[in-house]
């Protein structure tokens, strides 16, 4: 098997006229928590819907874990998903649904696995519960719990949080945490502080295409750019940008310096430390220095 | 495990999963109460057609035929099981997919062990209504008949059975297939009678047209047609009756399942 987790080549979607997704390529490396980020009608869910098995790309060819997810059976025990509109079907207790699911995973001791799933996401007590009694975060957990049983190599979250309580949203989020670096996760979500705390990477999407890509260092410019807030003094960018690894230089507004830097010759500390420096020596008092930026404040500027 | 029979262990945890949870759904039980009424209401309006009252003990001869009453009931009530059977699973894949609750499946289990998972499930609803409603038509013929030996009734009580599972697993497959077509369950249901009806219409108008017009074979396409041999004595007749309903069984099952394959979900 290839060492990517999903693959998609030049996919698109298209509902009648509309394009939901539109010619979309993403490669997802095995063993990385990666988010899909977007706003609504990005194309976030359908994407996912695809790498599920759900829809049918209309061009483009997809493969999760190595295989076409339209495949019948292919992605069976290799992929955990929650589905952020799907229902749960109505009369069943939801212990005896999870072990029903259990069961039809082929998982060798279903009833235990669904007592613990179920654990997992704080429904112990919750095991005679019919699935029409349950609260809309009762069910979304319950979905939840169904994805990670039998703790299936690759796991597909779609909105996870969306409509919890803060404290509920908070084990959801450490649940996922406790995957990282044991199984691949990709979590679709509009909380971009959520997804900049939990991911490795994370794909941007806005109207159906792919806007970028990349790891959340990338991302965020962690690597490649950093800000010092300016208390006193007149900077000149134009005397930084003559400082090894500093690309480029200027005042994103009165008070805020921001520096861009090869990241991939120049260590982050040595040119932030040559740049302080040279500021120091030319007059310029500073407050601070952060490096990066916000992943909500980078997509806002995207998008 | 090879892919065989995972599908088998898939369809046989499905069809279980499934069957229970119909047992216990009201709507299941509702229908189930209907029909039984429906056949009791049949057999006593047949039974006072053709004359009613008790054949007194020892007045006639061993009667090793089907009684005139059950056939009777037979027809009238394969008549209606159609509906019946559209009623009963109108929603078993539609329902699914509108909700999207078969993500869930579909995540676990291949398309096919689905489909025949719910067909079956269906199947064995029905396979356990008509045994109970024939077991009570047929001891009631008994009651009637005294001089029916009870060898002549559980041959022909296992006939009228094997005929009733045999017409109704094609309109199972039907109901399956039309559950299939569409997101609405209300569209299935709609598009399920029309089809029902125009199969009605079908054997008719190839019965009208029989000698007159090249519209006469209208009815070999329509199930119902081959319902008339069912309970022929004759066992050629019996087999190509079942040949055809087999048929038709595969025929939707495939279009089900060809549909489902090709959709999104």
């Amino acid at each position: 098997m290839s060492e990517l987790a999903i693959e998609l080549s030049q996919v698109t979607k298209r509902f009648g006229p509309k394009v939901a997704v539109n010619a979309v390529s993403l490669s997802i490396p095995l063993g990385q928590v990666y988010g899909l980020i977007g706003p609504n009608g990005a194309g976030k869910t359908t994407a996912f819907s695809m790498m599920c098995g759900f829809l049918h790309p209309t061009s483009g060819t997809l493969k999760v874990m190595g295989v076409a997810p339209t495949t019948p059976g292919a992605l069976k025990g290799k992929l955990g998903a929650l589905p952020q509109d799907a229902i749960l079907p109505p009369g069943w207790e939801i212990g005896e649904l999870l072990t029903y699911w259990a069961r039809l995973s082929g998982l060798p001791q279903p009833e235990r696995e669904a007592r613990e799933a179920l654990d997992r996401v704080g429904l112990t007590e919750n095991w005679f519960t019919p699935t029409e009694a349950l609260s809309h975060g009762m069910a979304k957990r319950t979905a939840m719990a169904q994805a990670l049983m039998g703790k299936p190599p690759l796991v597909l979250l779609d909105e996870p949080t969306a409509g919890l309580d803060p404290r509920i949203a908070a084990q959801v989020r450490q649940l996922i945490r406790d995957m990282k670096g044991q199984q691949t996760v990709v979590v679709s979500s509009h909380n971009l502080q959520e997804l900049e705390e939990l991911c490795d990477g994370a794909a941007i999407l806005d109207r159906g295409s792919l806007v970028k890509a990349g790891t959340m260092s990338e991302l965020t410019g962690l690597g490649a750019e950093f800000r010092v807030q300016i208390a006193r003094g007149d900077v000149i960018p134009p005397e930084l940008t003559q400082l090894p690894g500093v690309t480029s230089a200027r005042m994103e507004s009165p008070t805020v310096l921001l520096v861009r830097f090869d990241g991939q010759a120049h260590k982050p500390e040595e040119v932030i430390s040559r740049t302080v420096a040279h500021l120091l020596q030319t007059g310029v008092l500073i407050l601070g220095v952060t490096r990066g930026q916000r992943l909500e404040d980078r997509v806002l500027q995207i998008l | 495990m090879p892919a065989t029979l995972d599908g088998l262990k898939e369809i046989a945890v499905i069809w279980s999963a499934e069957t229970l949870r119909a047992m216990r759904s009201a709507r299941t039980l509702v229908l189930l109460g209907l029909y039984a009424m429906f056949s009791l209401v049949t057999l006593l309006a047949i039974g006072a057609l053709l004359g009613g009252g008790r054949v007194s003990p020892g007045a006639l001869p061993d009667l090793e035929q089907l009684p005139p009453v059950v056939e009777g009931v037979f027809k009238v009530n394969l008549f209606f099981l159609p509906v019946y059977v559209m009623l009963m699973g109108f929603d078993q894949i539609s329902g699914e997919v509108g909700s999207r609750s078969i993500r869930y499946i579909t995540l676990r289990a291949r398309l096919s062990s689905l489909l025949l998972g719910k067909f079956l499930m269906q199947a064995s609803l029905l396979v356990g209504l008509v045994l109970v409603i024939d077991v009570g038509i047929f001891l009631y013929a008994r009651y009637a008949h005294p001089n029916f030996t009870l060898l002549a009734m559980a041959l022909n009580l296992v006939k009228v059975w094997l005929a009733t599972l045999v017409f109704s697993l094609a309109y199972v497959a039907l109901t399956t297939f039309c559950s299939s077509l569409f997101r609405a369950s209300g569209l299935s249901l709609v598009f399920n009678f029309c089809l029902i009806f125009g199969f009605l219409l079908m054997e008719l108008a190839g019965r009208y047209y029989q000698g007159k017009s090249l519209l006469e074979y209208l009815r070999f396409l329509s199930p119902s047609y081959y319902s008339s041999n069912l309970l022929s004595p004759v066992l050629s007749e019996f087999g190509r009756s079942g040949l055809a309903y087999a048929s038709f069984t595969g025929l939707f099952l495939g279009g089900a399942y060809a549909v489902l394959r090709a959709r999104d979900l």
